[in-house]
């Protein structure tokens, strides 16, 4: 009696245990059965607001309808907790088949062997028809980014273009912004103090003319200054040039020296961004994932390019998320399908576009989007522009990893507050983000190992 | 030895049988990981696959990193609200232990911060903070005080935070404290009273002894729970605070494992603070026998 007990608790815990290790083999092993039978089962993970998530959902059913012998389990995550749930699927050696990453990721994941190379599958994409920079994001040849095999294709680029407030123009009686050429940066100080206004006479300024977030836009400054945070090798970081420093320094100005911005300490997104939407800044960066909260705006606003540093040139940043296919997945074929589908096809990108949350991959497509001037805003084809001839990649995304980087917005705030000199700051901050860059690029030359 | 009745053994067997879903549950979620990832802190795992064997590298360089030593600080710093709500709480308690009206009310108000989302908490309390439009400084404006941006400034962060969990906090403490004070037997009380104590003496020889174990528990959860804060800040402040003045260990942590690809790095943190916390509540065992046989 007691050892048939004990047999049948160490049986149970075996059992368990077996049952554990096999339910993911005997799932993959029922996909498989299954493909036989005319249906492939793939996984896709994704992230994203819960308009994007809609629309995402709605044009994987689509692909569904059209594919009958392929089934898409969907994961969603709300979009802080995509890396976390990413990287533990990875660890736990079940990564998704098609799946959303940060082309910062993309070397550690082809070095890991986490990404498939799919450049076989998507021969029949028209790549003349796709943005050339969208797609070199995710081309690697083992050295270098933006040449070689294709791991991922573009979910969308994210051009962050300059927005302006139409109607607080005309109501001041200043010229419209020129779209064609973009304000040097006195001018465009001198633009914003011109708007800076108490508007219902209590003696409080309540329209003000700019308020960036430091993390998004001092880029469009810094470049436009031909200065960068790395040089052209990616392994040094030149934070301590002078026209870093000079363009540094311009940015906290706005706050500290002319005052176009609402409050000192106020780099916290949710100030600005909610005034801009009020109507009381009259320029804010706006993205394509912006349009369809921004059609609801009480006033009407169109896009230009940023002010230009010494280069004379305008920049901003060109963001981008890939989609790419599992190594370990045992349907590839069926997952490229989704991932050109979502990234590439025109009836999947028609759908995306249509449900208002990016702008089409497909040039063709773009150029019809943007040519129509009757929804906000007019100079939709700004985007366009920073996509093909100014956008630039977030620094970040050309090192192994971004702990370097993230440390120089961790220690801005005193130069922010003016309680510190730009160029004080960026001669104590090189060392020790060149500290932790060494220490990314040493790490890459293990992953190759 | 002699063998015992059958009916006894068969006993015995069920609540082994009883007991080792926990314990298989243990082994598994908490043992494995746990061996898991000792092994990877001496390993430059990144996460992904890459995982060779470098000896006390990790621990070397975690002992020269100034973001190791900032996180560390900030952990202990925030600390101190432990004996601010220790004290708030078992107040509250005394408060309303008495027979008075609307002592309910207060107790289901002071307890719903308890059982509130963490999350939503933390964005509440983020607004409420603001500098321009938040409630705290709308508060301390009607004072004609001039608040500051509380999470973007390095000197205001820590409190800012400390604050908001007490608040979430303290009805918890207050709820332990309360059962214990009516656990107190009435007749201390009035004994003490016929013999003419005042109530500082009745407090202080009767009330806080008799809550003494109560006060351990919580002096002993609050610290292993201090040295984990993370949701709050992250929430709050998700790049660490201005200059890194809100980034606890774990936050520290999170960034290198998951964000960083410093699997290896960061279990190497993560051994460090279970050896912090297993070293002070080994400690706090060993003050609380010693004073319980003082009291005897």
């Amino acid at each position: 009696m007691r050892k048939s007990l004990l047999a049948a608790m160490a049986a149970t815990v075996v059992l368990g245990g077996v049952m554990a290790g096999c339910s993911g083999n005997a799932q993959t092993g029922g996909n498989e059965a299954a493909a036989e039978g005319g249906t492939k089962q793939i996984s896709f993970m994704f992230r994203g607001g819960p308009e994007e998530q809609k629309a995402y959902e709605a044009t994987v059913k689509k692909f569904e309808a059209d594919h009958p012998d392929v089934k898409v389990k969907i994961i969603t995550t709300t979009g802080d907790q995509y890396a976390t749930k990413l990287k533990a699927a990875i660890t736990g050696k079940s990564v998704p088949d098609v799946f959303y990453f940060d082309p910062g990721d993309l070397r550690a994941y082809v070095n890991a062997g986490v990404l498939k190379d799919i450049t076989e599958y998507v021969k029949d994409v028209d790549f003349d028809n796709i943005w050339k920079r969208g797609v070199d994001i995710y081309r690697y040849d083992g050295s270098n980014v933006g040449q070689g095999n294709i791991y991922g294709l573009p979910k969308d680029v994210g051009p962050f273009a300059l927005g302006y407030n139409k109607d607080m123009f005309t109501a001041a009686g200043i010229p419209l912004p020129d779209k064609e050429k973009p304000y040097t940066w006195d001018e465009f100080i001198k633009v914003n103090q011109q708007l800076v206004k108490d508007t219902n006479g209590d003696g409080k300024i309540d329209q003000y003319g700019t308020g960036f977030n430091v993390n998004w836009a001092l880029q469009a400054f810094v470049w436009s200054n031909g200065a960068d945070w790395l040089d052209a090798t990616n392994t040094k970081v030149t934070i301590d040039d002078p026209k870093f420093a000079e363009a540094l320094q311009y940015f906290a100005d706005m706050q500290n020296v002319h005052k176009i911005t609402p409050s000192i300490e106020d780099a916290a997104t949710l100030d600005t961004y909610q005034r801009w939407m009020k109507g009381e800044l009259a320029f804010f960066p706006v993205g394509p994932w912006d349009l369809a909260t921004y059609e609801t705006l009480p006033f009407d606003y169109d896009l230009i390019p940023y002010p230009a540093g010494s280069t004379g040139k305008s920049a901003t940043f060109l963001g981008s998320l890939g989609i790419g296919v599992s190594s370990s997945s045992k349907n590839p074929e069926a997952a490229a399908q989704l991932v050109t589908y979502l990234t590439s096809s025109p009836e999947g990108m028609q759908q995306l576009v249509d449900a208002k949350v990016q702008i089409p991959n497909l040039i063709d497509m773009a150029e019809k989007w943007a040519a129509d001037t009757t929804k906000k805003p007019a100079n939709k084809a700004e985007f366009l522009r920073i996509v093909e001839d100014y956008g630039k990649p977030m620094p970040n995304t050309l090192t192994y990893n971004s702990e370097w980087y993230q440390l120089f917005f961790t220690d801005i705030q005193p130069v922010l507050d003016g309680k510190l000199t730009a160029a004080e700051y960026v001669k104590a901050e090189q060392p020790k983000m060149q500290k932790l860059l060494d220490k990314a690029i040493e790490q890459e030359a293990k992953s190759k190992q | 030895m002699k063998a015992k009745s059958s009916l006894y053994r068969k006993e015995s067997y069920y609540g082994y049988l009883f007991v080792l879903a926990p314990v298989v549950g243990y082994l598994l979620f908490t043992m494995y990981p746990l061996l898991y990832s000792l092994y990877g802190s001496f390993t430059d795992w990144d996460g992904l696959g890459q995982m060779t064997f470098i000896g006390l590298g990790n621990f070397k360089d975690i002992l020269a990193d100034e973001l190791f030593y900032k996180a560390s600080f900030n952990t202990i710093f925030m600390m101190i609200g432990i004996p601010i709500e220790i004290t708030l709480a078992l107040l509250l308690a005394m408060g309303l232990n008495r027979k008075m009206f609307g002592t309910t009310t207060f107790r289901v108000i002071y307890y719903v911060p308890v059982i509130s989302s963490l999350a939503a908490v933390s964005i509440l309390w983020q607004w409420a903070y603001n500098g321009d439009y938040g409630l705290v400084n709308q508060f301390l404006a009607l004072f004609g005080f001039e608040g500051p941006n509380w999470l973007t400034d390095k000197y205001t962060v820590k409190p800012a935070l400390i604050l908001m969990m007490i608040w979430k906090n303290i009805g918890y403490s207050m709820l332990l404290y309360l059962a214990a004070l009516q656990s107190v037997p009435k007749d201390y009380y009035e004994a003490a009273q016929l013999d003419g104590a005042n109530s500082w003496n009745i407090f202080w020889n009767i009330t806080f002894p008799m809550v003494k174990p109560v006060t351990f528990f919580i002096v002993v959860t609050k610290i292993i729970g201090g040295a984990q804060i993370f949701t709050e800040v992250n929430i709050m402040t998700p790049t660490g605070g201005p200059e890194y003045s809100s980034a606890t260990v774990v936050f520290y942590v999170w960034k290198k494992a998951f964000e960083n690809l410093q699997m290896g790095y960061a279990s190497g943190m993560a051994m460090l603070l279970g050896l912090f916390i297993f070293v002070i509540t080994l400690v706090q065992f060993r003050m609380n026998e010693r004073s319980s046989k003082d009291m005897e």
